[in-house]
């Protein structure tokens, strides 16, 4: 009698989770099928899209935004799904002109190469700290308090620079630019070593699986003992610190620090939200943003290639995040209904 | 064989609130192997004890006594430290985790001192954590928001026991829960029961009571007034410890008589919540709704006021249509509502006594396109002094009144704009018992004025005092309409829980006589409370 009774609940209840799948699923295939058709048509377009000196040029050209996305996407997961008080790094852009403006003085002042970059990186995590006092200790609202770090951050790089261009060379930004294996530069390479580590960091560790508990609910960590602070004030650090390795990708791109790295921070919105589309969970993941980083690099040089004004791509990212974030949001309210029905 | 040896005792604890009590000298004895029944009215100290236990509130006196050694539970830490788990009501679990990761949340393995989690290590533990103390097989790669709810229950019931507690303790655990997954519940609280665990049960439902525990204790205003076993009591003498003694002077004496008919509802619908209810109200009468937790009662007045989405159903007010798609549109109508959280949406802590009393009829009071605060003055004095509001004056912010104070110019806002239809949904919560009284005068003399008011409410002394009618509601349904002044407590009970969750037979027979009868008319109630007094419940579980 119960046995029948449970097999019964089961069969209602893979029910629900089929029918509650169904528009994910849809969401993510159809998301799939239009990177795999925007890609076609870049290829039928042109026929340097599809070669290896092309993507090995994908993935140093989107080496910054990149790296800058994976911190982001920290704290995103360890901020929730709220789309205004949830966890956000509206700084990180700026954060970078400063590294990138830190790096480069400190480098044309004369500096050793590895205690300018342990400098680069301090500052970077020196802003992320400042985030997550003004988050977790002032209690204040992320999109608030970074912004305010935001317009901090980008008098203090004025300070450094004095608004203008600071050309460095050094040993580091070299053999960054140099040809390794396969004629890929070593950029490359040191962006996906960036990309697994944060992958590791968000998809293996302790602190990953803690930090998305924190974001997705915070009293169920609470009632396991821990304390949701630490990891959302650890993944702000991170972030900062994220700004500050990316410094050190933008000011080899660029041979030093150029004014103007605050329009990054569409593009790093964007490929962190868009990587929600690529997880089961429909959160944000380290592992989606990657994909979403490497496609929107590729949307880039595609348009490159076929000599369309860059000026769209912000166009494009901008209506990417809407699509991505409506949806989801959409995705998501429909999930709590039918749970709450259920 | 229980032990009768206690394992975990509470001696006299005493706790207060801003100096109201809520636990007074409760003591409680907790045997292993034994499951401690634990009921009570709303209000009456269950969740201040349960808090006490768990570390979240300290006591102020009393002690606590775990294996013979008093010790002091001062943090949720402390009381898991001490082999004490709660099971809470709302289930903390977050929702993109998969039940591996959420069962192992705060002690993942990881490969030796590699700081990596390992995946593998904790989907093999998950599904033979669920397997051995529930006998079920849960896939723990799913994630927690495809589970359903009882699933979810038992996997934070899992969580609690991965810390091997001697105490477990359950607070409402089949609020959400239907039937069959309750029993499946219940299987599980047996053998944790069996394998020597003192559990204590939290519940509303007394068949559940009878099903499962051995001891029960009643709380009532933070006593401990009755302590007996299970096999030795009959649902209405729990009854009656709970109720207490008779509150007959707070209800008005009455002289009303129904008018035409006002309201008229017919087939209303709305999914997952209620179905094709049907019921009418007359000018100067006073109709009850109640129900238990989930039973839709609470969203059928609610969705005449145009605060439900999804509704269907034909409704007529007045001699005319109504569609009840927002509030505006209600009020335009002629409906005030009064709901249960004023904190949240009936009073603006902040505005004068003064504007949250003409904030409602603030048109009415327009001359010259501006307010005219002579008459504003008038209207507010005269409402305050009907409604004995005591306040330092009208211009003291509202939050410097006492709860019953606040719901007292909660009521005076809409006595203002001159209502046809007063919809109040839990009025008293919360509210001390003279506020109580005059608001039950409030409420009478807006029926007698001609106003028809439906009031939901889970108060059984309330229901019966001030009403005329009675709707019960049962699991979305009206399974039955009783006369207030000739029912009892018990019938009440028995009809909102015909169709509740239990596990013990009385109850399964009383909700096949529900369906029988169900829209029936009050004439067949006296024939039924024989059989429905069987699975009595205890009233309160609309959620604070």
């Amino acid at each position: 009698m119960s046995q029948v009774q449970i097999k019964q609940s089961r069969g209602n209840v893979l029910a629900l989770a089929r029918s509650f799948k169904l528009p994910q699923w849809w969401l993510q295939s159809g998301a799939l099928l239009a990177i795999l058709a925007v890609l076609a048509v870049f290829a039928a377009s042109s026929p340097l899209f599809f070669t290896v000196g092309n993507l090995a040029n994908v993935m140093q050209q989107t080496a910054v935004i990149g790296t800058l996305a994976f911190g982001l996407t920290l704290v995103l997961i360890g901020g929730g799904a709220n789309g205004i008080a949830g966890g956000i790094d509206l700084s990180i852009a700026a954060n970078l002109g400063f590294c990138a403006a830190v790096y480069a003085t400190s480098l044309a002042n004369g500096l050793a190469s590895p205690t300018a970059v342990a400098l680069t990186l301090s500052a970077g995590t020196a802003v992320g700290v400042f985030n997550a006092f003004a988050v977790v200790v002032l209690r204040m609202l992320p999109l608030l308090a970074t912004l305010t770090t935001m317009n901090i951050v980008a008098g203090l790089e004025l300070v450094v620079t004095r608004n203008t261009t600071v050309s460095a060379t050094g040993p580091t930004l070299a053999a960054l630019l140099d040809n390794g294996p396969f004629a890929i530069p070593w950029l490359s390479y040191a962006f996906v070593g960036v990309g697994l580590m944060f992958v590791w960091l968000g998809h293996f560790t302790r602190f990953g699986l803690r930090l998305h508990a924190s974001g997705s609910h915070p009293a169920a960590v609470r009632a396991a003992g821990l304390s949701t602070e630490g990891y959302v004030a650890a993944s702000y650090v991170v972030c900062g610190l994220s700004a500050g390795i990316a410094a050190l990708a933008s000011t080899a791109l660029l041979s030093g620090s150029a004014p103007g790295a605050g329009e990054n921070l569409l593009a790093v919105i964007a490929a962190a939200l868009l990587g929600v589309v690529f997880s089961r969970r429909l959160v944000p993941t380290v592992a989606g943003t990657w994909l979403s980083v490497v496609f929107l690099g590729l949307v880039a040089n595609g348009f490159q290639l076929d000599n369309v004004s860059s000026y769209w791509i912000s166009g494009v990212e901008g209506a990417l995040i809407l699509f991505v974030v409506s949806l989801t949001a959409l995705l998501r309210r429909r999930n709590l209904e039918k749970r709450s029905h259920a | 064989m229980p032990s009768k040896h206690g394992l975990l005792e509470l001696r006299a604890i005493s706790k207060q609130f801003d100096g109201i009590p809520a636990l007074r000298q409760v003591s409680l004895d907790l045997a292993p192997g034994q499951v401690h029944g634990l009921i009570g009215q709303n209000g009456a100290g269950k969740s201040t004890l349960i808090k006490v236990l768990g570390g979240i509130h300290r006591a102020d006196e009393g002690e606590v006594v775990l294996g013979g050694k008093a010790v002091s539970i001062n943090s949720p830490s402390d009381a898991r430290r001490l082999g004490i788990e709660i099971v809470h009501q709302d289930r903390l679990l977050a929702p993109t985790l998969t039940v591996a990761e959420a069962l192992l949340l705060g002690n993942e393995p990881t490969f030796g001192l590699l700081p990596v989690l390992n995946a593998a290590r904790m989907r093999r533990f998950a599904r033979t954590a669920v397997q051995e103390h529930f006998g079920i097989d849960i896939e723990p790669t799913r994630l927690i928001a495809e589970l359903s709810v009882a699933e979810q229950q038992l996997v934070q019931i899992t969580r609690a026991l991965l810390s091997a507690p001697r105490v477990l303790v359950f607070d409402e655990p089949t609020a959400a829960l239907a039937r069959h997954e309750a029993e499946q519940l219940f299987a599980a609280i047996r053998r944790l029961r069996e394998r020597g665990l003192a559990i204590l049960y939290v519940s509303h439902y007394l068949d559940e009571i009878e099903a499962l525990c051995d001891v029960v204790t009643v709380l009532r205003d933070g006593r401990d007034v009755a302590r007996v076993l299970v096999a030795d009591s009959t649902p209405q003498q729990l009854v009656a410890a709970m109720i207490g003694g008779s509150t007959a002077a707070l209800v008005p004496a009455s002289t009303r008589t129904a008018g035409a008919p006002l309201l008229r509802v017919c087939g209303l619908s709305a999914a997952a919540r209620f179905e094709v209810v049907s019921f009418d109200v007359r000018r100067g009468e006073i109709v009850g709704v109640t129900g238990l937790l989930g039973s839709g009662g609470k969203a059928v007045v609610r969705s005449l006021f145009g605060l439900e989405p999804g509704v269907r159903g034909q409704i007529e007010l007045d001699g005319t249509a109504y569609v009840p798609d927002d509030p505006r549109n209600a009020v335009r109508r002629g409906i005030a509502f009064v709901p249960e959280d004023r904190r949240a949406h009936g009073i603006a802590l902040d505005l004068p006594v003064r504007e949250n009393i003409s904030l409602a009829s603030l048109t009415r009071l327009v001359r010259h396109f501006m307010i005219d605060r002579r008459r504003e003055k008038e209207l507010v004095q005269q409402r305050m002094d009907d409604l004995q509001v005591r306040a330092p004056g009208t211009e003291a912010p509202a939050r410097q009144l006492s709860g019953g104070n606040q719901q007292k110019v909660v009521l005076a806002k809409w006595l203002s704009t001159r209502a046809n239809l007063y919809l109040l949904d839990e009025p008293t919560v919360g509210v001390d018992i003279r506020a109580k009284a005059e608001i039950y005068r409030v409420i009478d003399e807006l029926a007698a004025q001609g106003a028809a008011v439906l009031l939901f409410s889970t108060d059984l002394i309330e229901l019966q005092g001030i009403t005329d009618r009675i709707l019960v509601l049962a699991r979305g349904a009206l399974v039955q309409e009783l006369v207030s002044k000739e029912t009892t407590h018990q019938e009440i009970l028995g009809w909102a829980s015909a169709a509740g969750v239990g596990a013990s037979p009385s109850a399964s027979s009383s909700s096949s006589s529900s369906s029988s009868s169900s829209s029936s008319s009050s004439s067949s109630s006296s024939s039924s409370s024989s059989s429905s007094s069987s699975s009595t419940h205890d009233r309160e579980v609309v959620q604070a």
